[in-house]
């Protein structure tokens, strides 16, 4: 029920009050026999009209395009046009008949102060007369019936009218027969772009990003950009949950991966390079490439940010974490903290013979993050400067997890581009199924730096606002959804990826995915994992793995060994 | 919907400017759009396709911007109409703009003139 008094906003003018004051609600209600709902949904006033002439023309100049105002009053239909207002030379002549409705809009209008007015009860007309004309017509008053909705073709979906959906015969079907899963296609290898195809494929079935583009977050339609990657993902997730199952060609992005290469890294022998061979790239640099691009298209540039901590588009709300890193000086304790935003970690697999004494080896997933959030003592010629001390000092590096990003990347680093080393490292390395980040985040790690410190109570201190993670914490327990993997030789190997779908995992070699047991998946050479935040997996496993929460004692004690040294040291 | 065609070539340069009394070929095009009852249909289809491409949204929130910078009270219809009609007209998609010129181009085939 529309309440009878106007919003606190709002002031109708005076001519308005005026209006209502002498007759009320008395025009509004006549009117509501005239007000007529005309697809889509638009509410407009009906005129009388005889055969010779259908169309309303205005009284003085018989126009009958533009805006056509009918009076309150009197009914008398004029023109409006901001040069020449003959509705407003009949207010002027006629006083009292200030008012008048906009023909096409069903919309109040005050001939003296040129502009539309609103009120309560006009709209409770306007409503009740579009209630009662839904309830009469079953088809289009033009006698139209509506297009079939085809949801994936260009264009033709955004922002149409809600039409109620009824199952039609051939759904059961669909639900029965236990199709393969939706969205499951292959990609056709255009010359080497396997290392794009086992990434799209992660992409494809990351789940957030998948809600994105087939919800059409990013419309095509009202895309400004010649070239648009984001325009590009729209087509691909719109092809590769078509129910074809043909493989496709992802032609587009792999174009515009070049094009915005060049644009962007601005790095000829690359761009020439990479099109005259069709050389093989790395997945990894193009998963970076992607993400990089989808931001700059971001359709809303206001949330787009400088600072990619902040930037609210979708592939960084998907994808960017927060790594914070401590330096801390050996001479004085002094720790300088710097946050910085990441889309993914990347791992390093080599270990020291010493490291593989103290840590579990780097060849699972857990052993390379322990290695990575360990503290790691820079070298002589590595000294910073430290504030307090005013001088450069030796000084201990430790990194952690600031801000879990709602899907986590790691990149193994298998290959190693330098001056004098050009190879891959083909170490096996073990990944979990179901992921606990919670003692690699920030406020563990400087938990177990400190000891049980006072001053480093949860919020207070430099643990800021980290939320208390002693404890496994929801949105710490993330699942594995997809694997890329690298095979072969550093140059002239191959990629494929591993989605894990409703229970089952799927690899995905090119234009060919077959189902494969998961034993397969465990033992592929990782060299991306793909984890998402468990709330949002599709895949939620109810199993807790034993092992894996002893392993989390273990290195526990470990670190706990470690820093305690340090802590020694350091105030020796 | 406005009809951007050519002026007949039966007058000379010079004598446009004279109102004439026998109507010029837009507005007897426009005439007989309006008397067949296609005018009213074509409206119809082009509202469609606008908001079927996302034009209407994105001109109501190009309306809300405008009118979220001047301030609710400061803005008057003729001046919002004023701010956006060039934007409007701009971001019509070329297909839609297409098929109802292909549409006008049909319907005036078929009448006698």
């Amino acid at each position: 029920m529309v309440t009878k008094s106007s919003s606190p906003c709002y002031r109708p003018c005076e001519h308005l009050v005026d209006y209502k004051s002498k007759h009320s609600t008395r025009g509004f209600r006549a009117l509501q026999r005239c007000i007529v709902v005309l697809p889509p949904g638009r509410p407009s006033v009906r005129t009388l009209s005889c055969d010779e002439d259908p169309v309303p023309r205005c009284a003085s100049c018989a126009k009958s395009h533009g805006r056509l105002y009918a009076c309150l009053i009197c009914s008398t239909i004029s023109c409006y046009s901001s040069s020449s207002s003959h509705a407003r030379s009949h207010a002027l002549e006629l006083p009292g008949h200030e008012l008048a409705i906009d023909l096409d809009r069903a919309e109040l209008f005050c001939c003296i102060c040129n502009d539309q007015v609103y009120d309560a009860d006009f709209d409770w007309v306007v409503v009740c007369a579009h209630a009662s004309s839904l309830a009469k017509c079953t088809s289009f008053s033009n006698g139209r019936t509506a297009p079939p909705l085809n949801v994936y073709s260009r264009k033709r979906n955004r922002g149409a009218e809600y039409k109620p959906w009824e199952p039609s015969s051939k759904d059961p079907l669909v639900l029965e027969r236990g199709a393969a899963p939706l969205g499951l296609r292959g990609l056709t290898n255009m010359g080497s772009t396997c290392f794009m195809n086992s990434v799209l494929q992660a992409l494809l079935h990351t789940p957030p990003l998948r809600s994105y583009f087939l919800g059409h977050c990013h419309n095509k339609a009202a895309c400004q950009s010649k070239v648009c990657l984001g325009c590009d993902m729209d087509d691909m997730f719109a092809a590769a949950f078509s129910g074809d199952r043909t493989p496709y060609s992802p032609a587009q992005f792999l174009y515009r991966r070049y094009l915005f290469l060049f644009s962007f890294l601005n790095s000829w022998w690359q761009h020439a390079a990479n099109l005259a061979g069709y050389e093989q790239q790395d997945a990894h640099d193009f998963f970076i490439s992607a993400v990089e691009g989808i931001h700059a298209n971001s359709q809303q540039p206001e949330l787009r940010k400088g600072n990619d901590a902040e930037c609210r588009c979708i592939v960084h709300r998907v994808f960017s974490g927060l790594l914070r890193s401590d330096v801390t000086c050996t001479a004085c304790g002094f720790t300088s903290t710097k946050n910085d935003p990441c889309v993914d970690i990347s791992l390093d697999l080599e270990s020291t013979a010493l490291e593989k004494q103290i840590y579990a080896s780097s060849s699972t997933l857990l052993g390379c993050l322990d290695r990575f959030t360990r503290p790691e003592r820079l070298g002589s010629n590595e000294r910073f400067f430290c504030e307090s001390c005013q001088s450069r000092q030796e000084a201990v590096k430790q990194m952690s997890v600031r801000k879990l990003p709602v899907v986590l990347c790691f990149h193994v680093k298998r290959f190693e581009h330098s001056a004098k080393n050009y190879r891959k490292v083909d170490t096996y390395v073990q990944f979990p199924l179901s992921l606990n980040m919670a003692c690699y985040l920030s406020s563990s790690i400087a938990r177990l730096r400190h000891g049980n410190r006072l001053i480093f109570v949860e919020g207070k201190g430099e643990l800021g606002g980290d939320n208390d993670s002693g404890s496994t914490s929801p949105s710490s327990e993330f699942e594995l959804f997809a694997v890329v993997s690298h095979s072969g030789k550093l140059d002239g190997g191959h990629y494929v990826a591993y989605l894990r779908l409703g229970g089952e995992w799927y690899k995905c070699d090119d234009a060919w995915i077959t189902r494969v047991g998961e034993s397969v998946v465990r033992a592929t050479q990782a060299y991306m994992l793909y984890y998402v935040q468990r709330s949002l997996s599709d895949e939620s496993s109810t199993t807790i793995p034993e092992r894996f929460n002893q392993h989390q004692t273990l290195v526990l004690d470990e670190k706990i060994g470690y820093t305690s040294l340090l802590a020694d040291a350091v105030q020796a | 919907m406005e009809l951007e065609c050519r002026r007949a070539s039966l007058h000379r340069p010079g004598e446009d400017l004279h109102k004439r009394d026998e109507p010029s070929l837009q507005e007897a095009i426009n005439l007989k759009l309006v008397e067949s009852g296609e005018k009213e249909k074509l409206k119809d289809l082009l509202r469609e396709r606008l908001i079927e491409c996302g034009w209407k949204d994105e001109l109501k929130a190009q309306c809300r911007a405008f009118t979220r910078k001047r301030g609710r009270s400061n803005v008057t219809i003729d001046e919002l109409v004023r701010a956006i009609t060039p934007k409007g007209r701009a971001l019509v998609p070329d297909d839609v703009k297409a098929e109802l010129l292909q549409r006008i181009r049909t319907f005036l085939l078929s009448v006698q003139f």
